[in-house]
Order: structure tokens, then C-alpha cells, then sequence
């Protein structure tokens, strides 16, 4: 474990202390160093001790940025392991999640640069969001409460040109898709992680010529408690369908692709207890099992013009005249589904979608 | 090595002519407000960042003149009030955003916006979701095309919220609603403008909703009221009242969706509805007709869908009889049933109803050069229909048109119309329409709105 910790972080030398979190402070550092969690050096992120970097089996996609995810548990304090595979995170804990680009993506560890670094940080109340955004040298980040919105050119991991209008978001924003209500229909609402989730960590992961599960990596590192053996299915490895998968899945492989991908890229909205998703009464979470709020044979309450024409939410077996698709796929601003956090099309998570439902046996709604 | 560029999107960048904040605060400042923690906002940059900090009860005061906008602004804290110079005065410009957001979205309770006007926001104009006390004054929203499917879907649009006041306030030219009520309860929506948008001023799954005083003109349709299928705030009492609603024969540029079959020429619509009173308005020249009453079921036709979990649902419902669903321990809530229309007058409407859409068709087939009568019901969900004796018709839905004496009343059939189009129908061309001729609602008159 000792070598791990040593690959994947630098020390005090590096940081000069150890992480600093200021809870009671009534804003947060101006420069993401003062909390010395992370730098950028050589091309890449590298993290001070405690904080141990994972990733995600299916990740939410962002126009193609590149993404590293980490999390720094205070010392002393343990992540709880509980009921429902839910993850108990202690007052203090840090979640960093980082966006950076290569001008091509087929080889993205060539003049790759930081763009922004997303703060989560669990207060006694509750989480608090604080977004950075990097200077160009990748010296250090700068807290930018307003966000900001970049064009950012550069070559797709397919070898297409494209140009994001790239949202860094206002702190506000990360709210947007990180809140819920307490219960569904609550005006009470709180703020949660979306991303560390057991089933979305529960894969083994190559991070630094390193290959460990981030579940077991934790538990070994005596950060995570209570880790049963015993755990839910995972989430779907996207990976494979970054690999050329799609085709040679199975029908059971492909329902679970499809559904873990919205799962991961809409439910943080489209769930019971979403505070913008759930005036839609469209469910794309994967515990939801009713066909009608899945979108089947479904008319969108409140869309505008992101229906492109098209009438039903999904229709089994016709991807094209499915919004849900159509909303995926255009790249017009009003239209787009996410609400944030995209202005291009991904095109593999479109493919995965679109071959979900055209497997579907076909149904004619009226 | 090729060198990854980027470059910050500033603004201004399509607004070539409009002149940005003056900084100066000619007709309110935070003197105006020397009890409420207050601050002034005179660049974009300013109010972009002041807003996305505030976590505590604030008065945003902006300045004189336009702020052109690239980014949201995001409001996330209970007690903020933004207020500008002036409804035409003070404006956020979105115009030729890159990037998708609602022009201003809020989730807070106690939040007032008024005196600014939200310019081409590239989904909502204004979006108050979630919150308990919201105010609209003097507000403009709207976009600079008219007409324009890529405009933002809805224009002024509390939803989920609850003590809602909407007042005194324009919503234009939206490729959806320009003033959307959706799943609120307790609402006043009065003295307002809607023109121009695809539906004017919309009241969905809404319960406790007094809206009167409003002009609703060259729109789509113009004031219309109906639950959606599947969710869990079933509408009710809703007093439509003292409302001008006129010329709303504004073609349909909705790309599609749920207003999407809205017929041009539309006046006033209650679907899926119940405890509705239509009072006292002023219908004139609404092309395919003035008010109609509609079952849910013209829209989605699977009563399966509307079927609702008894312990799902939100607000009061016990006194309502709403039918079984498709399960146990559920209802549904397709029929419109228990709606009182009085004291409308009428003049100039249904005489060229829309034949692009289905209901219009329909109409301009049973009709043909005569005008539409003025109250139009489907009929769908009665036990009894007779073309040749009107009176033994069923009324159990109970549509109470008796004191609308200055209209007429049709019943489509429209059932039958599905199968066979030209099915009989009738028309009853006096008041009091028996056996429509009831005068109240079941259960007593829709309670006045207090606000708190």
C-alpha cells in the first residue's frame, strides 16, 4: 500500500503541509492552492498524501474534456460504508474533480492543459460547491464564482475536429445538477456528490501504471470502513464501448449500458428527487421500472424545441423518432439535453442509445 | 507541439449597438432598502459574480441599461430580491449565447424579481423552481424574433413553487408559454400581457390559482389550464376571470410537444381539469374557437397513463371524487369535470378554425361556414348521448355553462368523431344549454387566493 500512496502522491516536499481545509472560513482560498490537494506538474495532476484519485466505470460526459476525480478524507476520519451501498463521506471530506484538454485527443497526453478544478467540500450542513478555473501556464486556479464560458478547439478521440463552448459553471450551477429534495416533492433540498458513487467505483481502474479498485484501494488505505464483500452489480464499464464493443453485446449487456449510461448522465436531474428533472416526470435513474416515466410511448410535459418534431419521449424500436435520442444528439443550444454541461455531441453514448432502442421490440404509440 | 487554445467567450459579443449598464440608478437604490442587506450592480460582471455568492437575504439592485449576458444568472438562497431601474430600463441581454442555460434560475424561497426585462435567454427567461413565495412585478421576458421555433420555451415560469404573485408583467414571442404556471399552489396571476407565444399564459397540474385582469393576445392560444399525465399535483380550483382574450390567431411555431397541437384561433382551453370557473372574460376574434373543455384523453389517449398513486399525491384531493386509475390504492385524473363558465361575452370567434392541426379539422368539418359554438365540450366521458333531444343528454361531468348567456354551447361527440368523422353532434344556441344549464360548482365556489 505504502508504494501506492507513494506513486500516486508527492508528499509534503511537493505541498509544503499537509491539505488544508478551512470549514468555518466564509469564502473559500482565491488560489486552489492554499488547500494544497493537488498541482498540476509535467502534463498531469499530481495530489498531496491523503488524497487518492479514482475513477468512474461509466463518467459523465463534458464535451470530450479529459477528467481526474480525487478524494481527501481528513485525518482521523473514515468514509462509512452503509445500507444501500451508500457512501457516508466525514465533515472535512474533499472531492476534486479536474477538466483538462489535449489539442488531439488520440494522443492526450501531449500538451495537455488544466482548464478547471470543481470543489466539493462536506461541511457539518452539508456539501458546498466552489469552482476554479486555471491560468494558462497551469501554475495555479483561481476561484471563479461566476464560471465562465471557452472556446476550446481540439481533435476528438475519433480524430473529428471540434470546437466546445465550454461551461466552466458558476458555483450555482453545480447545484443545478448536485441537488435533490429530501424527499420527492420537498422544497427542502440538499446538496450531494454524484459522482463517488459504490456502484460507479466498484471496477478495477488503471490510474499511473497502477491497477486497483478505488472501493478496495480506500479500505486498504484505512479511509473506507465497513466495505462488504457483498456489493450491488456495478455500474457498466464504458470502456468497453469506447473499445468498439457496442456491437457484440448482449441484449442483457446492452439494457445495462444504455440504462447505466443515463443513469450517470441524466438522473442526476431526471430522478424522483430531482429538483429540474422531476417537472418532467421523466425517470431516467436506474432503480426506475415504469415504462411511461422511463419516456416510453411518453409526450414531454414542458421541452420547447428540444422535441425536434418529434412527438414521444421514446419509442421503442424507432431511435429516430424518440426525443430522448434527438435531444442527445443535436448540438442546438435550447434544445440540448443535459440542461449544463455540453454543447457537443457524444458520440458514442448517442450510438449506445440509439442501439438500446432500436433493440427494443418495436411498439406504435398513439 | 501543437498549443492547445481557448479563449474566454466575452460579452457583448453579439449585442453591436446596444449600449451596456450606464451605472447609474436613477429610480431605486439601495436606500430604497436601507433595512435588507443591499448591493448595487453595474457591470455584467458585477452582478454575475455578486449573484453566484449570495447565501444570505440580498437586494440586487442593477443599474440603468443592459447587461449582455453570456452566462446564466443562477440564484441558489432563500430572501433575494433583483430589482432593476425599470421594466424597459434595465435589461439582461443573452442575445447569441454559445451556451445553454435559463436566462435567470432560482431556487429560493421568498424571491422577488421585478422592474428588468430578460431578453433572449436561451431556454427560459425567468425560472423559479422548487421555492416557497415567489413575486413577478413588472418583469418583461421575451425575445427579440418573432415566431421563431429556437426561441426559449417559456417566458415567465414559477414551477413547483407555491405563493406565487404574478403581476403586472409581459411575456412575448416564447416557443412554448410565455407565462408558465406549472405544479404550483396558491397563485395569483393578474394584470399581466402574453403575446405573441405559442400558448399565452398556461396553468398546469396547478392547484389554488386566481388569474384575472390579463390580456392575452396574438398568441397560439391564450389562457389555457390542464393537468399532465403522471404527475402527482392533480389541478384544481382555478378562476379564470375578468381576462381579455383576443385575436390569438398567431400560427403555431412550437416544434412540437403538448402546445404543439394546440389549433391557431384557440381562446381558452380546460383540460384534464376540474373545479375551474371561466367568468366574466372578454373572448373577441379567437378564429377556431373560444373556450373549450377537454378530456384528457384527446391528448393521451391510455387512460393507463394517467393513473396516479393515492400516496403519491400532493395537496387536497380527498373532496375532488376523482375516478379509479389502473390499480389499486389509485385515481386518475384525465376528465375535466366540475367547470362553471358565466358572464363571458363573445364576439367574432370560430369562424376559420385551423385545419392544420386535429382539433381544428375536426371543427371546420362539423362546422363548416358556420362559426363554432363559443363553448365547445368533447362530450368524452359521458354516459348519454343524443343528438335529437339535447336534454337527455348526460351532463356527468358536470359543465356548468347556464349563466354564459351571451355564448352558445356545442357537444362534439368527439368520441364518435374518432371513429367516423361527421358523427352527430349538436349545437343548443340559448341560454341555459340544458342539461349544461347547472350554475355553480359542486362543492362551493373556488376559494379566494390570500396570499400570506
Amino acid at each position: 500500500m505504502a508504494l501506492v500512496a507513494l506513486a500516486l502522491s508527492c508528499g509534503d516536499g511537493e505541498f509544503g503541509g499537509p491539505v488544508t481545509v478551512d470549514l468555518a472560513a466564509s469564502r473559500p482560498p482565491e488560489r486552489l492552492s492554499e488547500y494544497r490537494l493537488l498541482a498540476w506538474r509535467d502534463g498531469r495532476f499530481v495530489y498531496n498524501d491523503r488524497v487518492v484519485p479514482y475513477e468512474l466505470a461509466t463518467p459523465l460526459f463534458s464535451d470530450y474534456s479529459l477528467k481526474d476525480r480525487a478524494i481527501y478524507v481528513p485525518e482521523g476520519a473514515t468514509i462509512a460504508y452503509g445500507e444501500d451501498d451508500v457512501l457516508d463521506f466525514p465533515v472535512g471530506t474533499v472531492i476534486v474533480k479536474s477538466f483538462s484538454y489535449a489539442p488531439d485527443l488520440r494522443t492526450p497526453n501531449e500538451g495537455r492543459r488544466p482548464i478547471e478544478t470543481r470543489v466539493l467540500v462536506r461541511h457539518a450542513d452539508g456539501w458546498r460547491t466552489w469552482p476554479y478555473l486555471w491560468d494558462e501556464a497551469g501554475r495555479d486556479a483561481t476561484f471563479t464564482p461566476a464560471g465562465a464560458v471557452l472556446a476550446i478547439d481540439f481533435v476528438d478521440p475519433s480524430g473529428e475536429p471540434r470546437r466546445a463552448s465550454y461551461l466552466v459553471p458558476q458555483r450555482n450551477q453545480c447545484t443545478t445538477c448536485h441537488e435533490r429534495q429530501v424527499s420527492p416533492g420537498s422544497t427542502e433540498t440538499f446538496v450531494t456528490p454524484i459522482g463517488p458513487w459504490v456502484r460507479h467505483l466498484d471496477r478495477d481502474f488503471t490510474i499511473d501504471g497502477v491497477t486497483q479498485n478505488p472501493l478496495e484501494q480506500l479500505a486498504a488505505e484505512g479511509l473506507l470502513t465497513g466495505l462488504p464483500a457483498e456489493r450491488g452489480e456495478p455500474t457498466f464499464d464504458f470502456r468497453r464501448i469506447e473499445a468498439g464493443e457496442l456491437a457484440s453485446l448482449s441484449a442483457e449487456e446492452l439494457d445495462r449500458a444504455a440504462r447505466d449510461y443515463l443513469d450517470v448522465n441524466c438522473a442526476h436531474c431526471h430522478n424522483p428527487s430531482g429538483v429540474q428533472g422531476q417537472t418532467s416526470q421523466l425517470f431516467l435513474n436506474r432503480e426506475n421500472t415504469d415504462r411511461f416515466r422511463l419516456g416510453v410511448c411518453k409526450r414531454p410535459g414542458s421541452a420547447g424545441s428540444g422535441t425536434g418534431g418529434l412527438t414521444y419521449d421514446l419509442v421503442p424500436g424507432s431511435p429516430e423518432e424518440s426525443i430522448l435520442l434527438f435531444r442527445m444528439e443535436t448540438e442546438e443550444v435550447g434544445a440540448m439535453m443535459p440542461l449544463l454541461g455540453r454543447s457537443l455531441r457524444h458520440d458514442e453514448g448517442v450510438e449506445l442509445i440509439r442501439a438500446w432502442i432500436a433493440s427494443m421490440p418495436a411498439e406504435t404509440c398513439e | 507541439m501543437k498549443k492547445l487554445g481557448w479563449i474566454v467567450v466575452f460579452f457583448a459579443l453579439a449585442c453591436g449597438g446596444s449600449s451596456g449598464p450606464t451605472g447609474e440608478y436613477p429610480n431605486v437604490d439601495c436606500d430604497d432598502f436601507a433595512d435588507q442587506r443591499c448591493v448595487q450592480v453595474g457591470t455584467p460582471e458585477e452582478l454575475l459574480e455578486e449573484t453566484a455568492l449570495l447565501d444570505e437575504p440580498t437586494v440586487v439592485v442593477l443599474a440603468s441599461g443592459t447587461f449582455a449576458l453570456a452566462q446564466s444568472i443562477t440564484i441558489r438562497a432563500d430572501g433575494v430580491s433583483l430589482v432593476g431601474q425599470g421594466i424597459d430600463t434595465s435589461t439582461l441581454a443573452f442575445t447569441g449565447g454559445t451556451t445553454q442555460f435559463n436566462g435567470v434560475d432560482v431556487v429560493g424561497d421568498d424571491f422577488l424579481v421585478q422592474d428588468l426585462t430578460v431578453l433572449d435567454a436561451p431556454k427560459d427567461g425567468i425560472r423559479v423552481e422548487n421555492s416557497d413565495g415567489v413575486t413577478f412585478r413588472r418583469i418583461r421576458a421575451t425575445w427579440t424574433n418573432e415566431d421563431d421555433p429556437m426561441n426559449g420555451a417559456y417566458g415567465i415560469y414559477p414551477v413547483k413553487s407555491s405563493n406565487v404573485l404574478v403581476e403586472d408583467s409581459f411575456a412575448e414571442n416564447a416557443s412554448d408559454a410565455g407565462l408558465y404556471v406549472g405544479q404550483c399552489q396558491n397563485v395569483i396571476v393578474r394584470r399581466n400581457t402574453v403575446r405573441g407565444n405559442v400558448a399565452g399564459l398556461e396553468i398546469e397540474n396547478t392547484q389554488y390559482a386566481d388569474v384575472y385582469e390579463n390580456l392575452a393576445e396574438d398568441n397560439t392560444g391564450g389562457i389555457v389550464v390542464f393537468d399532465l399525465p403522471g404527475n402527482p399535483i392533480v389541478g384544481r380550483d382555478v378562476r379564470l376571470r375578468n381576462n381579455i382574450i383576443r385575436n390569438n390567431n398567431n400560427p403555431n411555431f412550437a416544434p412540437s410537444g403538448t402546445v404543439g397541437i394546440i389549433p391557431a384561433g384557440t381562446g381558452t382551453f380546460a383540460m384534464a381539469s376540474r373545479r375551474v370557473e371561466i367568468t366574466d372574460n372578454t373572448y373577441e376574434n379567437n378564429q377556431t374557437g373560444d373556450i373549450a373543455i377537454l378530456s384528457g384523453l384527446i391528448v393521451d389517449s391510455d387512460p393507463a397513463v394517467w393513473s396516479l398513486e393515492v400516496a403519491r399525491l400532493v395537496g387536497d384531493h380527498d373532496d375532488l371524487g376523482l375516478l379509479p386509475g389502473a390499480g389499486p390504492n389509485t385515481v386518475t385524473n384525465y376528465r375535466s369535470e366540475n367547470i362553471v363558465i358565466a358572464r363571458n361575452t363573445h364576439s367574432g370567434s370560430g369562424e376559420n378554425p385551423d385545419i392544420s392541426r386535429d382539433m381544428g379539422f375536426l371543427l371546420a368539418l362539423l362546422y363548416g361556414d358556420d362559426p363554432t359554438d363559443s363553448v365547445l365540450y368533447d362530450g368524452i366521458g359521458e354516459s348519454m348521448f343524443d343528438a335529437e333531444v339535447p336534454a337527455n343528454n348526460s351532463n356527468d361531468n358536470r359543465v356548468c355553462a347556464g349563466g354564459n348567456t351571451a355564448g352558445t354551447f356545442g357537444n362534439l361527440n368527439a368520441i364518435a368523431q374518432l371513429e367516423t368523422p361527421g358523427s352527430p353532434h349538436f349545437s343548443l344556441t340559448e341560454a341555459p344549454f340544458a342539461p349544461y344549464d347547472c350554475t355553480s360548482l359542486e362543492g362551493g365556489p373556488v376559494a379566494e387566493v390570500v396570499l400570506p
